[in-house]
C-alpha cells in the first residue's frame, strides 16, 4: 500500500517537475527579447554551449560506465587484473588506454572511480593519457585532415604513446598515494559500493544510475567551468598574436602549439582539423605537438581533473606533461 | 518517506538539461551549436538524461534506506544529496543551471567576423594557399585510396551540405563532384561543394585563373588589406563551433569599403592569383554582387561519404 503511495507521489512529482520547467522555459522566451549585451557576450555563450552539447553525451556515456564500475568491478577484480610490477602495469595500463574509445571528457569520471576502486594512480594516469588519444576516429579523422597523409597520425599514436609511459613512469617515481581527493579517499566505504553481491539486478542498475547521477553533478561543474575558460579564450585571446610569437624557432614555436592546443581545449576526434590549418605555418613537430598535447592536457580536461585529483597533484601532473612532450618533440626535431 | 529538496532539485535540473537539448534540436539551433551529424549522439545523450531523471525521481521521496549504514555523510566520496545545503554547494548548482540560464535567455550567434579575427582567418587562408607549394603533387585522387576505411569517414576537405540531413553522400556522388569542377567554365560554390572546390582550387590555382565562380559569404577584413580588398569567408565546422575553421577568397571589389565587415554578399568573379604577405593565393575579382540575408544555415560541414 505505502508502495503504491509512493509511487504515485513519485509520478505527481515528475509531472510537477516537468510541468514547471516548461513554464519557466516559455517565459525565458519573453525574458529574451529584452536583453541586449555586446555581441561578443552572445559569441562566447554560443561557443560556450556547443562546446557543452557536444561534450554532454559523451560525458554522460562516461558517468555511466563509471556507474557500472563502482557497482560491477571490485577491489578484488582489480586486484586481480593489475599486474604487480610497476611497469607491467603502467604499459597495462596504456595498452588498455589505447583499446578504449573514450574522449577526454568522459574518460575522467572512469578514471576516477578506478582509481578509488584500488587501481594504482601511474596506471589510472596511463589510461587516462591514452584513453582520448589513441581511437580509431582519432586515427581516422587526424589522417583525412592532414590530406590522407598516414605519417602524422601514426606519429602522433607512436609518440603519444611513448610520451604517456613516460608520465606514467615519472608519475609512479613520485607519488605512492592515489591522490585522490580527500573526500573521494572513503570511496570504497560508500556501502553499495562493494555491498551490491548478492543484490537483485534492477537494485544494483538503479545503483548505477543513481551512481551516474551523483557523478554527472560532480563531474558537471568542473566541466562547466573549463568549457566557460576555453569559450571565453576563443572569443577574446588572437591565435595570430600567439602564432606571431612562435614564428621562426622550434623551441618557441612548439610552445606556441602546445600553448593552444592547451586554451582552445578542443575534442581529440576534432583537433586534427585545427592543427591542418596551422600545418603550412609551423614545422611538423610543433604540429604534433599540438596534437599530442591537447588530448592529454587541456583547459577543460584540467578543470575535471581537479575534480578528482588534489590541486598539488593535478599541478605536478600538468608539468610533467608539458616537460615530457616538449623534451620528446625538440628531441624528434633532430630526425624531421 | 520524505521529500528531499535537493534531490528534487537534481531531478529538475536533469530535464531542464533535457528539454534544453530537446528544444535545441526542436527548433533547429543545434546547427548554430554542432555539426547535425552529431546530431544521433547528441539525441543518445537526451536518452541517457531522460533515464538519470526517472531514476532522480525515485530519489526525491526516498525511505533513504540505501542509506541507512551509518558512515559518516562528511567523508563521503561524493555527493549524494543528501546532506545539508550550504553556500558551496549553492555555488556547485549555480555552476551547473549556469549553462541553462545563459542557453534560455540568450539566443545562440552565429559566429561572425570578430570571431574569425580571433581565429586567425587569414592565417588559415594563407595555410590553404601554401598547401601548392609545399606539397607540389595534386593529390585530388586521395580519395581512391580509402576503400578499406570504415563505411562512414569525413572528409573535412569536402562539401558541406546545405540539405542538412544528408551531409553524407555515396562515393559516386563525391567523384560526380569532383570531376564537375574541371569541365565547369563557371564555378558555383554551392554550400555542398564549397569546401571540395576551395580545396582543389587552392592545390592548382593556376589552372583555375581566368573562371568565372559565384559564391555567397560573410564580408570580412584585416588592417593590411587594400582599400579594394576584403575577404568573403565561410566557417567550416566539424564537430563543433569551438572547432571551426574559416576558408573563404581574398577578393578584389570596386566600392569595397562600402561593405562593412559581416555582411553577407553573393557574388560572381572572376579568379586570378594574388600576392599577399608573399604567398600566392587564389582571388576573385568580383565584377558582380548583391547583399542578401545571412543564409539560413550559414555554416558548411565536412561531407561524409558513404561507402557501399
Amino acid at each position: 500500500m505505502l508502495g503504491k503511495i509512493r509511487s504515485t507521489v513519485i509520478d505527481v512529482t515528475g509531472v510537477l517537475i516537468i510541468g514547471l520547467a516548461i513554464y519557466l522555459i516559455s517565459i525565458s522566451g519573453t525574458i529574451q527579447g529584452g536583453i541586449t549585451l555586446p555581441s561578443s557576450i552572445y559569441n562566447m555563450n554560443t561557443i560556450f554551449l556547443s562546446i557543452l552539447i557536444e561534450a554532454l553525451p559523451f560525458v554522460l556515456v562516461g558517468v555511466l560506465i563509471a556507474g557500472g564500475i563502482q557497482i560491477f568491478i571490485t577491489e578484488d577484480h582489480i586486484k586481480r587484473w593489475i599486474p604487480k610490477n610497476r611497469f607491467a602495469a603502467i604499459l597495462m595500463s596504456c595498452v588498455v588506454g589505447a583499446c578504449f574509445p573514450a574522449c577526454e571528457c568522459g574518460i575522467v569520471p572512469i578514471v576516477r572511480r578506478l582509481i578509488a576502486k584500488g587501481v594504482p594512480i601511474y596506471a589510472g594516469i596511463g589510461f587516462l593519457l591514452t584513453g582520448p588519444l589513441i581511437n580509431p576516429i582519432v586515427i581516422l579523422s587526424t589522417y583525412m585532415a592532414f590530406g590522407n597523409d598516414l605519417k602524422v597520425a601514426l606519429s602522433r599514436m607512436i609518440i603519444g604513446f611513448i610520451v604517456a609511459v613516460i608520465v606514467a613512469f615519472l608519475i609512479s617515481l613520485l607519488f605512492r598515494t592515489n591522490q585522490l581527493k580527500q573526500e573521494l579517499k572513503n570511496a570504497n566505504h560508500c556501502e553499495h559500493g562493494t555491498a551490491a553481491v548478492g543484490q537483485p539486478v534492477t537494485m544494483k542498475i538503479f545503483h548505477v544510475l543513481t551512481h551516474a547521477v551523483d557523478e554527472f553533478f560532480d563531474m558537471g561543474k568542473y566541466l562547466i567551468i573549463g568549457a566557460l575558460l576555453a569559450a571565453f579564450v576563443q572569443t577574446y585571446v588572437s591565435s595570430e598574436s600567439l602564432v606571431a610569437i612562435g614564428n621562426g624557432q622550434i623551441a618557441s614555436s612548439t610552445i606556441v602549439m602546445m600553448g593552444l592546443a592547451f586554451l582552445l581545449s578542443l575534442c581529440s576526434e576534432a583537433d586534427a582539423f585545427i592543427a591542418a590549418s596551422f600545418s603550412n605555418l609551423f614545422a611538423p613537430t610543433a604540429i604534433l605537438a599540438f596534437l599530442v598535447y591537447g588530448p592529454m592536457i587541456d583547459l577543460k580536461n584540467m578543470m575535471m581533473m581537479l575534480s578528482v585529483f588534489r590541486a598539488k597533484f593535478v599541478f605536478t601532473f600538468v608539468s610533467i606533461v608539458t616537460i615530457v612532450v616538449f623534451v620528446v618533440f625538440i628531441l624528434l626535431n633532430q630526425f624531421y | 518517506m520524505r521529500f528531499y529538496f535537493q534531490q528534487a532539485v537534481r531531478a529538475f535540473i536533469l530535464i531542464l538539461f533535457t528539454i534544453y537539448i530537446v528544444k535545441l534540436h526542436y527548433t533547429g539551433d543545434i546547427l548554430k551549436l554542432i555539426n547535425p551529424k552529431y546530431g544521433t549522439i547528441s539525441m543518445i545523450g537526451v536518452v541517457i538524461l531522460l533515464i538519470l531523471f526517472v531514476t532522480q525521481l525515485h530519489r526525491v521521496f526516498s525511505k533513504h534506506d540505501e542509506h541507512k549504514h551509518n558512515h559518516d555523510h562528511e567523508d563521503h566520496h561524493h555527493d549524494h544529496g543528501y546532506s545539508p545545503l550550504n553556500g558551496r554547494k549553492l555555488v556547485s548548482y549555480f555552476i551547473i543551471v549556469l549553462p541553462l540560464i545563459t542557453g534560455f535567455l540568450l539566443p545562440p550567434s552565429t559566429l561572425d567576423a570578430s570571431i574569425a579575427a580571433k581565429k586567425g582567418a587569414m592565417l588559415s587562408i594563407t595555410n590553404n594557399a601554401m598547401q601548392e607549394q609545399n606539397s607540389g603533387q595534386p593529390q585530388e585522387k586521395e580519395e581512391s585510396a580509402d576503400e578499406n576505411m570504415e563505411n562512414e569517414q569525413p572528409i573535412h576537405q569536402n562539401a558541406p551540405d546545405p540539405n542538412l540531413d544528408s551531409n553524407t553522400i555515396s562515393m559516386e556522388k563525391y567523384d560526380q563532384i569532383v570531376n564537375q569542377l574541371g569541365e565547369q567554365d563557371s564555378i558555383l560554390m554551392s554550400e555542398q561543394v564549397y569546401s571540395t572546390y576551395y580545396e582543389m582550387i587552392n592545390k592548382e590555382m593556376d589552372s583555375f585563373v581566368g573562371k568565372e565562380i559565384s559564391l555567397k559569404g560573410f564580408v570580412y577584413k584585416e588592417d593590411d588589406f587594400k582599400s579594394n580588398q576584403l575577404v568573403l569567408g565561410r566557417f567550416l565546422i566539424t564537430h563543433c563551433v569551438a572547432d571551426s575553421s574559416i576558408i573563404g577568397f581574398l577578393s578584389s571589389v570596386e566600392d569595397a569599403t562600402e561593405l562593412t565587415e559581416d555582411t553577407w554578399v553573393e557574388a560572381t568573379g572572376t579568379i586570378y592569383i594574388e600576392e599577399y604577405n608573399g604567398t600566392r593565393m587564389p582571388a576573385i575579382n568580383i565584377s558582380d554582387y548583391q547583399v542578401i540575408d545571412e543564409p539560413e544555415q550559414p555554416y558548411l560541414y565536412p561531407i561524409t561519404i558513404k561507402y557501399k
